[in-house]
């Protein structure tokens, strides 16, 4: 604790001041300019005239709604709508999935606990580049019983994702979920409250933080991962944002920078979104638990 | 070289064939399946690119409205089409149709994933360099549409538009425009040995032998001093020379480098013309000069139509292809989607009134054709990374002498 | 320790547990069992629903599948027992369709040699061989032809030289004097055959593939060929190269008389060691466990590959975290003002997703155009991407920009959540600040992101979209074949190998590769997790 005498002078206060918090303010910015520049480039590239690369290199040198007004032209808005549904479902499903196993791990005692949790981090690290084969043909299997889970259909898709919604997940909120006393669910035992009741109506209500970062993280998965919906959205219009945007500027025969940077800024919107939204929990969320493993 | 008569004749030739042959004895009528027809179960599924969507669209519209069948079309990556219908066409998933270039026939044959095509008396309408290319070992496995190659684009308002005889020639006149760059070619980070392909033949450095006859053998070609010396020319001209080529120059860079005039000379294919015209450049467009002495011979590659082996409707593809693709309106439509040469010898005549495709036809006469043998899809990878180092420094003699090696092996 | 986090006590709004009467009312069988049975109800008609589609689609493997589930979910929410399950099952479910099967899959894959020149069954290999050995006579012309019918069996109609021909597969072409024929020549009636309207052979796809299967011989001689047609409306004479005998498995060239027997290796070889072009994928054991480990061309670039892979993955996560945690312990101070606005501004990068950042860094580190040069460099030329140790360096630094504000973020969190206590009573025991940060602070953190800096180890690990959208795994190794280079991780080289991007696809020892890495870092991820739960407090 600082706590000022009455014997020093304002400029040793000042500088004891500048010691131990005022320095920490222009720290911030240079960080904040580490995290930033890049932002504004995308940012600067977006409203450049010319949408190449080589021409955007000096920041702002034109402003014009060029590259915004083209996205119309392309089926980015569905690809938006479509990466925000596959994200949400996903999400939704990964934070339900998520927190029913880690409650059973950390309320209920059974054998090979520890290894079970264990387990489902270590599939999750199974390199699914390859695996593209195999997800291939399940899929084409299933849509020959039912087309919603075949190949170009975005529920199979959600399916797949949904496949590693346990691992990682469920680690996390696991630690989380220990860090509630079991005392408040054994109270409520003796009150005669059944483990449903006793998971829908005190312990999930008391977790949100961990269930909107795990949320976050699934949505943000979803939105980076490329190989898979690359592999499953056969057709344009079923594309995400990372399949569709990944062609602008990859086809070795068309110079679509600005169109890119565009969509990047409007993509990462909801993701900002979202994470200013969820700002209060996920501070609180991402670690408090596991301080108990 | 033998090929380059051949191309050179092959498009000469066609103009006659066009008047000798009045069109096909045998006049499909299709239209007698009128648009009462129930045949709405049916989806023929064709695998497109961005650029030709609207064209095959288009083509589809009409054969939906006669046959009643579902043309779905799903759009693809160009470069992705080639893996995925190898990938996918076992699997019973893949498409009916899929466009695609020529010099993937060997893989595809290899692979066995695609149906021979016979377009019977229809063949007379397309240039038979068009349609060499798509046969392999004797059979045809391809719908061809168009011509493709790359030529010497020039900024008539920096350097006019006579066309410069040699590398030098063109370097001299780039230097005394007085831009950034006299001249200035895609490489890229992980090289492009297509586009640097016209010089790489005036030093007499083909990829693969070829025979007599213009068919390829899985000889290499590219090795021994001839293939030093063009090594070594790319190495002075690279980023330790005097740095004409760039490995950060890759196709985005050298369109705006071209656009913005910053350069007077460079090499690109038709596809590239758009961006230059929007831009404001007065374009013309010349076969490539020659750096070695030689012809510059680019690749000419050949885009068209593949049928799946595993189709269950063969019978609709091909009625496809042949009745709504192989005509001359759809192949104009598909010109004016995607302005490549013509493999449709009416078509061709049509837009040889341009002085850009005029170019690109004069370009497509140097060249050679880009081998479709299966062993071609394992030398881009070398040949690429091979270029890419030269350009940035490496030892030209060793890492070309190298990648010689590497190949050879890996075709072996 | 029992540490409540920060949350539980200010959970704004939120009526606390704890705080509940015990007199509240909870009821047995309530909404809750309605709820359960209503969705119990769903699945099972879901199940039922997917079984019967099995059935009618003669999916076995799936209709067992499924009986399975439905039968065990059933058993698992409907008995008393089996309570973890009952929270772990609908997780589990995805896990094992989606998961384990594409692993189990892929472990099958790499006993196979699937890939360049082995992508199909035999089955299909040999349809494909008969499609491409079937020649047109060269001297054959275009016929307008026409699809006639007797009762079941199909036949062609053709005219030749004004004469109209017609047969089927059982009875060779024979002239029809009675036909009509129209103007364009085509046969529109013919005695005791039925002509096939163009309408009706466009509606049937049954009838089409029956169509074009159809061989009608031109004569009684083999030799002469067959005519087939592709559209239904044109006809041309065929004949066929390679004969396929599927009791002896071989094929025999009809022109040469050479003879081509089925080989280990999935191809159809002749006595002279000639193949033809097409195989199929057939099982080959270890082999591409051995070439992975024993074949120079790989596995030497595959060690430096790895070593790589190791140095990424364990620097990445280090770095970042060093940051973030540094960051975190900077801004943690409640003298500081806006700390939520600072927060906010840090973890901007979060934000943005994963697969633009490569590609845009790459875009900004080009070293002539890139904005990066220009603007911090003085528009020095520095090769960030192409030489091999600035680029491993760019990577370093990009994954630090993506994934230092995770770790500030989770160093937040943690340190929030120290026990006020222990830091007190280190203060009181008159620790210093430095003293307090390395033998209370830092150990507390340590263990309490282990395992997330485990996960994380394991994530960049098989970091692909990184390296595939910054580098793609260049510079190019120069010294060996392997289409490998100096900033590959090991995800990236398998991708690279499998062939996806082209060139010469080879799925087998990509599996056989996944295998092992996932071997590898399960295994090293198995005994990291040994590690930190000595280091915990278990329960």
């Amino acid at each position: 604790m600082a706590i000022s005498r009455a014997t020093k002078t304002p400029a040793t206060r000042l500088s004891r001041w500048w010691a131990e918090v005022g320095w920490k303010y222009p720290l911030a910015l240079l960080v904040f300019f580490y995290a930033a520049s890049p932002l504004v480039y995308v940012v600067s590239a977006s409203l450049a005239q010319r949408g190449t690369l080589a021409g955007t290199a000096r920041l702002f040198a034109s402003i014009s709604p060029n590259n915004y007004e083209n996205l119309n032209n392309t089926a980015f808005w569905s690809w938006v709508v479509n990466t925000l549904i596959i994200g949400g479902s996903t999400a939704f499903g990964a934070v339900l999935m998520g927190a029913a196993a880690a409650y059973a791990f950390s309320r209920f005692r059974f054998r090979g606990r520890r290894t079970s949790l264990t387990s489902l981090l270590i599939i999750q690290m199974f390199p699914q580049t390859v695996a593209f084969v195999a997800v291939f043909l399940l899929l084409i299997s299933l849509g020959r019983v039912t087309p919603l889970l075949g190949i170009n259909s975005t529920v199979a898709l959600i399916c797949v994702y949904l496949g590693g919604a346990l691992g990682a997940n469920t680690f996390l909120m696991f630690g989380f979920f220990n860090s509630i006393p079991k005392e408040i669910d054994e109270s409520a035992k003796i009150d005669g409250a059944t483990h449903a009741q006793i998971f829908w109506k005190i312990i999930m209500p008391l977790v949100t933080p961990v269930l909107a970062v795990v949320g976050l993280l699934a949505f943000i998965g979803v939105f980076g991962d490329f190989i898979l919906a690359r592999i499953i959205l056969t057709s344009e219009h079923n594309w995400t944002l990372a399949v569709g945007m990944y062609q602008w500027v990859s086809a070795e025969l068309s110079a679509n920078w600005g169109l890119f940077a565009a969509g990047a800024v409007v993509a990462s919107l909801p993701v900002l979104v979202l994470f200013l939204a969820l700002q209060k929990y996920i501070v609180g969320g991402l670690t408090a638990g596991s301080v108990k493993g | 070289m033998r090929n380059t008569i051949a191309w050179g004749a092959a498009v000469v030739a066609s103009a006659l064939i066009l008047s000798a042959c009045g069109g096909g004895t045998a006049e499909p009528t299709s239209t007698d399946a009128g648009p009462g027809v129930d045949n709405s179960g049916i989806e023929l599924t064709i695998w497109v690119d961005a650029n030709r969507e609207p064209a095959v669209a288009a083509a589809a519209q009409l054969f939906e409205a006669e046959t009643g069948a579902t043309v779905v079309l799903v759009q693809k990556n160009f470069e992705d089409l080639r893996t995925d219908f190898i990938a996918q066409v076992p699997t019973g998933e893949g498409p009916d149709i899929t466009i695609g270039a020529h010099d993937w026939t060997g893989a595809f044959v290899t692979a066995g994933v695609v149906n021979t095509v016979d377009i019977g008396d229809k063949a007379a309408d397309f240039e038979q360099v068009a349609l060499d290319a798509f046969s392999y070992d004797g059979q045809l496995y391809g719908l061809p549409y168009a011509l493709e190659t790359i030529a010497l684009i020039q900024n008539v308002d920096l350097v006019g538009t006579d066309a410069p005889a040699t590398f030098e020639d063109m370097i001299a006149t780039g230097l005394a425009a007085g831009t950034d760059r006299p001249f200035v070619i895609n490489v890229g980070a992980g090289g492009d040995g297509y586009t640097s392909y016209g010089f790489q033949t005036s030093f007499g450095a083909p990829v693969f032998v070829q025979e007599a006859d213009g068919s390829y053998t899985s000889e290499v070609g590219m090795g021994g001093p001839d293939g030093v010396a063009f090594a070594t020319w790319l190495s002075e001209n690279g980023m330790a020379g005097n740095g004409y080529f760039s490995t950060d120059v890759d196709y985005d860079i050298n369109q705006s480098l071209f656009s913005e005039g910053a350069a007077p000379y460079t090499i690109q294919g038709p596809w590239a013309i758009g961006t230059y015209t929007d831009a404001g450049v007065n374009v013309a467009v010349n076969p490539i000069p020659s750096a070695g002495g030689g012809t510059a011979a680019p690749f000419v590659g050949v885009q068209g139509f593949y049928v799946s082996s595993q189709s269950q409707n063969t019978l609709l593809a091909n009625e496809f292809l042949i009745t709504y693709i192989a005509t001359e309106e759809a192949q104009r439509a598909l010109y004016d989607a995607d302005p490549r040469i013509p493999a449709y010898i009416a078509v061709a005549e049509q837009v040889a009134s341009d002085p850009i495709v005029a170019g690109f036809i004069a370009s497509a006469q140097n060249g050679v054709p880009m081998p479709s043998i299966p062993e071609m899809g394992s030398v881009w990878d070398f040949w690429n990374a091979a270029e890419a180092a030269i350009v940035s420094g490496a030892d030209p003699e060793s890492t070309w002498l190298q990648m010689i090696a590497d190949l050879e092996a890996a075709i072996s | 320790m029992s540490v409540r986090p920060s949350h539980a006590t200010t959970g704004a709004g939120r009526p606390s547990p704890a705080g509940e009467p015990h007199s509240r009312q909870w009821r047995g069988l309530g909404i809750g069992f309605l709820i359960k049975l209503l969705l119990m109800g769903i699945v099972n008609a879901l199940g039922v629903a997917v079984v019967l589609a099995a059935w009618a689609s003669e999916s076995w493997a799936i209709l067992g599948a499924m009986v399975v589930i439905v039968v065990v979910v059933d058993w698992i929410y409907f008995s008393k027992r089996a309570l973890p399950l009952k929270y772990l099952t609908p997780g589990l479910i995805f896990l094992a369709i989606f998961q384990l099967f594409t692993m189990a899959y892929t472990g099958y894959v790499a006993f196979t040699n699937y890939g360049t020149g082995h992508a199909g069954s035999q089955t299909q290999a040999v349809d494909a061989l008969l499609i491409q050995n079937e020649r047109r006579l060269e001297t054959s012309p275009s016929f307008v032809l026409s699809i006639v019918r007797d009762g079941d069996e199909l036949g062609f109609a053709i005219v030749v030289d004004g004469a109209v021909r017609v047969g089927s597969p059982e009875s060779p072409l024979t002239e029809a004097p009675d036909a009509e024929v129209d103007q364009a020549g085509r046969v529109v009636s013919l005695p005791d055959w039925e002509v096939v309207s163009r309408a009706e052979l466009l509606s049937d796809r049954g009838l089409q593939q029956a169509v074009v299967d159809l061989r009608v011989p031109v004569s009684d001689e083999p030799e002469d060929g067959s005519i087939r047609t592709r559209e239904g409306s044109t006809g041309a004479i065929y004949r066929s190269v390679l004969e396929w005998d599927p009791d002896a498995q071989t094929m025999t060239n009809v022109d040469t008389g050479t003879v081509y027997s089925v080989t280990d290796r999935g191809r159809f070889e002749a006595p002279d060691g000639t193949q033809l072009p097409v195989g199929w994928y057939v099982t080959v054991g270890f082999e591409n466990f051995t070439r992975a480990v024993t074949d120079s061309n790989y596995s030497t670039p595959l060690l430096r590959v790895a070593g790589w892979t190791f140095a990424f993955a364990i620097l990445t996560v280090l770095s970042s975290f060093i940051l973030g945690l540094i960051l975190a312990i900077v801004y943690n101070d409640p003298r500081v003002r806006g700390r939520k606005f600072i927060r906010t501004l840090f973890i901007l990068p979060y934000a943005f997703p994963a697969f633009m950042s490569g590609l845009l860094w790459r875009g900004m580190l080009n070293p002539e155009y890139g904005i990066i040069n220009e603007f911090f460099f003085m528009d020095a030329y520095i090769p960030w991407l192409s030489d091999p140790w600035l680029a491993k360096f760019a990577i370093l630094y990009v994954n630090l920009w993506l994934s230092y504000p995770y770790w500030f973020l989770v160093c937040t969190g943690a340190l929030q959540a120290l026990p006020t206590e222990t830091m007190e009573a280190a203060r009181i025991d008159g620790a210093g600040r430095w003293r307090t940060f390395r033998s209370v602070t830092m150990p507390l953190i340590t263990v309490s992101t282990a395992p997330l800096a485990i996960a994380s180890f394991a994530f960049n690990f098989n970091n692909f979209t990184l390296i595939y959208f910054l580098t793609e795994g260049r510079p190019r190794f120069t010294d060996t074949s392997a289409p490998l280079g100096h900033t590959d991780i090991l995800i990236s080289a398998i991708y690279q190998i499998s062939g996806v991007a082209g060139g010469r696809a080879d799925y087998g020892l990509a599996s056989a590769l996944s295998i092992i890495v996932f071997i590898v870092v399960g295994a090293i991820s198995a005994l990291a997790f040994r590690q930190t739960r000595k280091l915990e407090e278990m329960n």
